[in-house]
Formats: C-alpha cells, sequence, structure tokens
C-alpha cells in the first residue's frame, strides 16, 4: 500500500536574480518565464513532480516573486492540494540575524531547514526551476536509496568544449549507464578535464545536507550547491553519487539559447514534446483557460507553428510561437519569433525573429528584426509593456527595454543596438 | 445581506433535445459541446454568474452524468464559497411512485424544499439550452422597477418562427396583457426566451393554488395575466435555440465570422476544461510545414497537418496530411487519417476516420435522411461519438453514423445519401 505521507520533500530553487535571459528577467524570476507557448518555465519541474508522484513542495523565490507566487497559486493545477500535497512559497523571513535576505541557493535551504525538519522527509530532492526538461525523478531517487548516498546529482553529458559552463563531475562506471561514485567536480572549470554536468537536480539524505549546510553557513563567504556544498560534501568523504540523464535539457542562459529551444517545440517530431512530457500549467493564472479558440482569418497562413487559445491570426506566421491573447492582424508576417502574451501585431507589419514579452503593441508597417537573406541573424528582443509606433524600423540582435516612450522609436534603431 | 444573496437562481437542464439525434444519445442537451471548448449550459451558467447571481441549483433529469461531471464543484464559474454554491437536482422518489418531472413547473414544485431552505426574495428560472449573453441583474432591476410578480424574458423573433414559442402581446408600460402558446395564426412577433424571475412568496402561493398543472408557459403565465403583475423584460442581441442540427450548425459557424453579434469570449463565457480528466494540459494548436487553415476556429490540443476551411475543431483533434475539413464540426479527440475528405459534418467526440475515407459526397441538396427526416434534410452528415470509420469508406449527405460503429458495421464501402448504418 502506497503510504499517505510523502517519504520525499522536494525544493524548487527558483527564485534569484540571475543575470540571463536579458530583459525578459526585467521583472520576473527565470523559473516564471513563459515558455512554450502557454506554461511557464518552472512549469517543466513542477509536471514533473506532479508526474513523479512527488506532491510535497517548497518553492524559494526572492527575486521579484509576485508573477511566481500568483503561478503557483493553491498548487491545485500540479495536484499539489490535499492533506499530504501541497506547494508552499517560502520567502526570505527576518529572524536570522546575520542576513535576512537569502545570500545563496544554498542560504535559501539553510534558512528553510526548518521547514524541512517539520516534514521530516527521508530524502530532500532538491531542484532548479529554470530548465526545460522530462525526468522521472523516482528513478533517481530508487538510485539514491539503493546506494545509500548522502548525495546523488544528476548529470548530463556534454561536449567538452562547453563544459566550462557547467558545474562537472567525473562519474566512476561503477553502475554503467546507470550512473556511479562521483570522484570529482568542479564548478565551472575554466579547462574542463570531465564532463558530466550537473542539472542542479540533488537528492540529499537531510542530515548530511543539515551538517554541510551548518559548516558552510559558519566557514565560508559564498552559499551556492554547486560552488560551496558539492564541494564539502566529497571533501567530507560523503557518499556521493552521479545519476546519468541522457534525455533533452534546455539549459537557456543566453537570448539566443532561450530562442533556440522555442524552436525545439517545431517540427514533426520536436525535442520538446509538451503532450508526451505531460506539461501542466497553472491556467487560472492570465485566466487563460477562459480564452475561446484560435480564431483564423479567411486569408491567413500559418506553418510550422503553435499558437494557443485567445488568439487571433489574420496574417502570416511561419516558425513561431504565440501565446494566448495575440492579434496578427492582416498583412502582417511574423516569422521564427516567440510572441509572448497579449502581443499585438499590426497591418503589413514585419517581425523576423524576434522575442516579444508581454503587452506588446506593434503598430502598421513596422519591421522588427532583418530578413534572413541566408546569413543568420541574431535575436531581437522587446520588453514588455511597450508600444511600437507605425512604421517604425528595428534591425536583428537589438535589445528594447520596457515600457519606453514613443520618441525612443522616432529614429530607426540599427542592428546591435540597445534602447533603454 | 447583500441584494444578490436574495435571488435564487434555478435551472432547468434536463432537455433531452432529442432532434439534436446522435448528439444527445449519451448527454442532455445542454452537455452537448459547442464552440470548440464550450458546452451549451456554458452560456447559461456564465451568464448568472457574470450577473452576480451565485445561489444555483441546476435540475437535471435526463442522462445527467456528463453534466453532473462537467458541472463539478462549479468553480469553474465561481459558485464556491460560502454564501455560493450549485447543487444539482435529479428527481426523487418520494411523495408519489413516479416523480419524474413532467414539465417545467412540475420540475420547480418538485423541489420546493430546495427553495425554502435557500430563503430568498426572488427566483430566476432560466433553462440551460440556449446560446446568448445576457444580464440577469439588469432583468432583477427591471422586475423590481416594475414591482412585478412575474417577469418573462421576450424578443422579437422572426414571423415564420414563432410558432415554436410562447409568444405576448405587451402594453405602452411593457406589461403582458395576452399570450399564446404556440400559436398557429402568431398575431405577434414577440416570444418567450424562457427565462422568468418570480417573486418567491408568490411563485410558492401560485404552485400551492394549483397542484396539477406543470408548465409554466402553458399553464401558469396565461392565467397570471390575468390577475397578477406579468412584465415583459425585452431583450436584444443574439440568442439562439440549437435544438436542431441546421440551428447547432448555423451557431457554431456564426462564431468563425466576425459581424455575427456571438462571441464566447467577449461575452464572459466560461468552460469547464478541468472537466476532462486528462493528467496533461492541452499544449498550444501545431501547425506542421505544409498545412493549411482558413476561416476557422481551432482549439488548443489540435495538431494540423492537412486543410481546414471554415470550420470549428475542438480539442485534440489530428488532421493527417492531405485530409481537408471543410464547412465542418469537429468534436474532441477525432482523428481524421490522411487522405479525408470532410465535407458539412458534425463528428463527436473520438471519432476515428480511416485513410482516404470522405464523409459528406455528392451534391449538398441530395436525399434526406429517411429514418429521421425531420432531423436531417440539410445535407449535414452526422457521426456518432467513437465511430470508426474503415479507410477508403465514402458517406453521401444526410447520413447518420451511429455512435460505436466499428469498421464492421459498413457492408459495403459505400453510404448513400439519407442512409443511416
Amino acid at each position: 500500500m502506497k503510504k499517505l505521507k510523502p517519504r520525499t520533500l522536494a525544493m524548487i530553487l527558483a527564485g534569484g536574480r540571475v543575470d540571463e535571459l536579458n530583459v525578459l528577467t526585467a521583472y520576473r524570476p527565470k523559473s516564471a518565464v513563459p515558455f512554450g507557448g502557454f506554461a511557464r518555465v518552472i512549469d517543466f519541474p513542477l509536471s514533473n513532480l506532479m508526474h513523479s508522484g512527488l506532491e510535497q513542495v517548497a518553492v524559494l523565490s526572492q527575486y521579484r516573486s509576485y508573477s511566481l507566487i500568483n503561478h503557483i497559486g493553491s498548487g491545485a493545477a500540479w495536484d499539489m492540494l490535499g492533506r499530504y500535497r501541497g506547494v508552499s512559497i517560502l520567502p526570505p523571513s527576518k529572524g536570522y540575524g546575520h542576513s535576512d535576505w537569502y545570500r545563496g541557493s544554498a542560504d535559501a535551504v539553510y534558512q528553510n531547514l526548518d521547514f524541512a525538519n517539520y516534514h521530516d522527509p527521508e530524502e530532500l530532492l532538491i531542484l532548479s526551476g529554470d530548465h526545460i526538461y522530462s525526468m522521472d525523478y523516482q528513478e533517481l531517487i530508487d538510485y539514491h536509496r539503493e546506494k545509500d548516498a548522502d548525495l546523488t546529482i544528476a548529470c548530463l553529458k556534454v561536449p567538452m568544449n562547453t563544459a566550462h559552463r557547467f558545474g562537472v563531475a567525473d562519474i566512476d562506471d561503477e553502475d554503467g549507464v546507470r550512473g556511479g561514485r562521483v570522484v570529482q567536480y568542479k564548478e565551472k572549470p575554466s579547462k574542463p578535464r570531465f564532463n558530466w554536468a550537473s542539472m542542479t537536480i540533488m537528492c540529499f539524505k537531510p542530515k548530511a545536507l543539515a551538517e554541510v549546510l551548518a559548516i558552510n553557513a559558519r566557514e565560508d563567504d559564498s552559499f551556492e550547491f554547486g560552488r560551496n556544498i558539492i564541494p564539502r560534501m566529497l571533501h567530507g568523504k560523503k557518499r556521493v553519487y552521479g545519476f546519468k540523464f541522457d534525455g533533452y535539457w534546455g539549459y537557456t542562459r543566453t537570448i539566443d539559447e532561450f530562442w533556440q529551444a522555442n524552436m525545439d517545440l517545431l517540427g514533426v517530431n520536436p525535442l520538446i514534446d509538451l503532450e508526451d512530457w505531460g506539461i501542466r500549467t497553472n491556467l487560472e493564472h492570465r485566466s487563460i483557460r477562459d480564452c475561446q479558440p484560435l480564431k483564423i482569418g479567411n486569408e491567413a497562413v500559418i506553418q510550422d507553428s503553435l499558437i494557443y487559445n485567445g488568439c487571433k491570426v489574420e496574417g502570416t506566421v511561419e516558425r513561431s510561437i504565440i501565446f494566448p491573447g495575440a492579434h496578427v492582424k492582416k498583412g502582417a508576417v511574423v516569422r521564427d519569433s516567440v510572441l509572448f502574451f497579449n502581443n499585438i501585431i499590426g497591418r503589413n507589419s514585419c517581425i523576423n525573429k524576434v522575442v516579444s514579452d508581454v503587452n506588446v503593441t506593434v503598430g502598421d508597417e513596422v519591421r522588427i528584426g532583418e530578413e534572413n537573406d541566408g546569413d543568420e541573424k541574431d535575436v531581437t528582443v522587446v520588453g514588455w509593456n511597450n508600444l511600437v509606433p507605425d512604421q517604425t524600423v528595428i534591425g536583428s540582435d537589438c535589445t528594447i527595454y520596457p515600457t519606453l516612450t514613443a520618441e525612443k522609436f522616432a529614429h530607426a534603431i540599427r542592428s546591435g543596438e540597445i534602447v533603454r | 445581506m447583500k441584494e444578490h444573496d436574495r435571488t435564487l437562481v434555478l435551472l432547468l437542464a434536463g432537455g433531452v433535445g432529442s432532434r439534436l439525434n446522435v448528439l444527445v444519445k449519451t448527454r442532455a442537451k445542454p452537455a452537448v459541446p459547442f464552440g470548440g471548448i464550450y458546452r451549451i449550459i456554458d452560456f447559461s451558467l456564465s451568464n448568472v454568474m457574470n450577473s452576480g447571481l451565485s445561489q444555483v441549483g441546476v435540475l437535471t433529469q435526463y442522462k445527467p452524468l456528463s453534466l453532473m461531471r462537467h458541472l463539478g464543484t462549479g468553480d469553474a464559474w465561481d459558485f464556491t464559497g460560502r454564501t455560493r454554491g450549485v447543487k444539482i437536482l435529479p428527481p426523487r422518489t418520494g411523495f408519489k411512485d413516479s416523480d419524474w418531472y413532467k414539465g417545467t413547473a412540475d420540475a420547480v414544485r418538485q423541489n420546493i424544499d430546495f427553495i425554502r431552505s435557500h430563503p430568498s426574495k426572488e427566483i430566476v428560472i432560466l433553462s440551460g439550452d440556449h446560446i446568448y449573453q445576457m444580464d440577469l441583474d439588469d432583468m432583477l432591476q427591471f422586475h423590481r422597477r416594475k414591482e412585478a410578480d412575474v417577469t418573462v424574458a421576450m424578443m422579437v423573433v422572426p414571423m415564420e418562427q414563432i410558432h415554436q414559442f410562447g409568444t405576448g402581446i405587451v402594453n405602452d408600460e411593457g406589461r403582458i396583457v395576452e399570450w399564446e402558446e404556440k400559436p398557429e395564426v402568431p398575431r405577434t412577433d414577440l416570444a418567450s426566451m424562457g427565462i422568468y424571475v418570480f417573486d418567491t412568496e408568490y411563485l410558492l402561493q401560485l404552485l400551492a393554488d394549483d397542484r396539477e398543472s406543470t408548465d409554466f408557459g402553458m399553464h401558469f403565465i396565461p392565467k397570471a395575466i390575468e390577475r397578477d403583475n406579468v412584465f415583459a423584460y425585452p431583450f436584444r442581441g443574439y440568442w439562439r435555440d440549437v435544438g436542431t442540427i441546421q440551428a447547432y450548425w448555423e451557431a457554431n459557424m456564426d462564431i468563425l465570422r466576425d459581424d455575427s453579434g456571438i462571441s464566447p469570449e467577449e461575452w464572459g463565457i466560461r468552460p469547464n476544461s478541468e472537466a476532462n480528466g486528462r493528467s496533461a494540459d492541452w499544449p498550444p494548436a501545431r501547425f506542421e510545414a505544409g498545412s493549411s487553415v482558413q476561416g476557422s476556429m481551432i482549439s488548443a490540443g489540435c495538431v494540423i497537418e492537412g486543410e481546414v476551411v471554415n470550420s470549428v475543431l475542438s480539442p485534440g483533434v489530428r488532421v493527417g496530411k492531405n485530409a481537408t475539413i471543410r464547412d465542418s464540426i469537429i468534436l474532441q479527440d477525432c482523428i481524421i487519417g490522411e487522405g479525408v475528405t470532410i465535407d458539412l459534418a458534425i463528428l463527436d467526440k473520438r471519432v476515428v476516420v480511416g485513410k482516404d475515407a470522405t464523409v459528406g459526397r455528392g451534391e449538398r441538396n441530395a436525399l434526406i435522411n429517411r429514418e429521421y427526416p425531420k432531423h436531417l434534410f440539410t445535407g449535414i452528415t452526422l457521426v456518432g461519438k467513437e465511430a470508426v470509420l474503415p479507410p477508403r469508406l465514402t458517406v453521401g449527405r444526410n447520413c447518420i453514423i451511429l455512435p460505436g460503429s466499428s469498421p464492421k458495421s459498413f457492408i459495403t464501402v459505400e453510404v448513400g445519401a439519407g442512409e443511416t448504418v
């Protein structure tokens, strides 16, 4: 019989200020960035947790967490509402004396150890809310139990020439393709010698973690899992294992990577298969469940795209992802782009390789992004709440800051410009 | 106490809607899917919600299961909370052996205990059968302003349709002075929409005085206008009784046009997307390279590889390569195989159409349906829930494919116009 009281408590690291994704994270944590035409980045780990049967979850957040709190709501969207099921949002709180803000991901967990102790789990699964992937965490937990490990880290093999961007582990062959003992670990090494990248999915024995967190809080001056906790676990001769994962992992630090991850949603056999992965979102957030079906005009052309309910398409859409509330007017062309909620693209405007944040209204006969002339262009990103006047011209590889005044668009914005 | 807490809503959702044929084989008319993601009853429920009313009894009788699942806790329409609630009121045995609802007034009479246990000043009675938007609060204000005992919502309908309705003749102040139920020779074009506001005490008295009559329009209203204050609340706007296959098809097609006056999202109509029991949410609609869609509504979860023109697709419909769908309504989770042609048809949920099959072939004004000549005569072909059509099958006009038909149900590869399988 399945025990009602969950054995594993999951904690999602969701709210650090990360200098990633440019203006898309100006007003929200990365985990709350829209992704997939209707969802948010954090929906991926939350849906993974739901499908893994892990439904006692805490979300650690501090950076502009309003949209995240709004999004998570009661947790009912992921079935995490019930006697032994729930999502608790844990913002920083007063009372620790040294610093009330979270000083790093490890400090965030350290400051909430009382919450973890209250639940008294057998394992603490700590994971980042920032990545796009589908994983059954139960397999990782099973491996962790089998090995009687103090820490088990999910790792993905990355090319050696990109390994310097990650925390990388050297894993021995104890269990072949399934995993093995972590013999070395280096956080973002300048000359990497091994390439099993940590996916920031870590299963801890609570006692071992508490021990190391206490030392970290006392002795170190940085408080990160990758930089401090994993090395200290190894140093303290704890049993640290690597669980080898070989699926898709969307690690999107730059706008170009974010754009590419969006394009991975397209095609006949997409790398990211929302249906197959069973992604759930909170349909109450922005009331998207009340959107009527997508309305398509008599002259519309739509090719290789994803478009959610609540949109109206009268123009042309190619290789693009469009969130609810968008209106692509007659004669408008949207190519290779990602339009977040409530974008309006005016008549005869042309949008090429653009990521446009929520509430952007583009006037008539506007050009954003140079047309692809065989030479691959870089992404232009438009911050939220912008009103782009008629006939504006904006190049490729531009950054348009949120909520600009009309005069900022008075002159043509050349490729590569940053407008703030 | 807030003003609205004193108003109770009774929603009559027991209608069979038999002219909708296979669409009501497994569900009551109010539960018939409409406009891609809605069910017919969503329009009435959302009107109630948007009018600020939150105490609702839903009277069911015919095949209520899918309706009950759809209503759930009522939280899709914000009916959960300390002073809010939606209750399902099925017929109960009790006083007599057979207590099935025998008419609108009889249904209300059998739930007098519910009415008494929810003290109210007025009772709004409406049906769950119609597609419209109406501010019931405005009607309540009208009712109070006129100090009416009963107020009936009425609208002008085309003269040739008036014989289907209760009709009233109204004087200058809006008082109903004459009433005729389904007149053969109409003297007015003002029709009752089956929406009533009663003073609660007055209604209870009315039902106590006459323990035999069963129908409001037929029995109670004609008597009431003679001695009491009965007013007509004038309604102007889009309103359809989608009780026939043709009317159902037309109202769906109306949503595709910008000037038709129907717009579920602008009207604030809420579906209950949670009721489908899926573990994942529908992802955005996927349009593959080479697909072509014009003048249509496409719901989340659809995957389109072929061509769709002037059609309404519910969630999860798959349209294969080189398939063409025209002037049709395709309900949830249908799978349309490669090279299939569907023209002027309604496909119920989870129908599978095999490769290169054709549904709706030939001249549109072909032979009418022989078994149900009054249901199918305009060219529309109906395919029942979960039917599986074999590859290369050809189905003509005005045909009915019964729910659950399997490839073995088809003796030949051709179903001629007007046939039923």
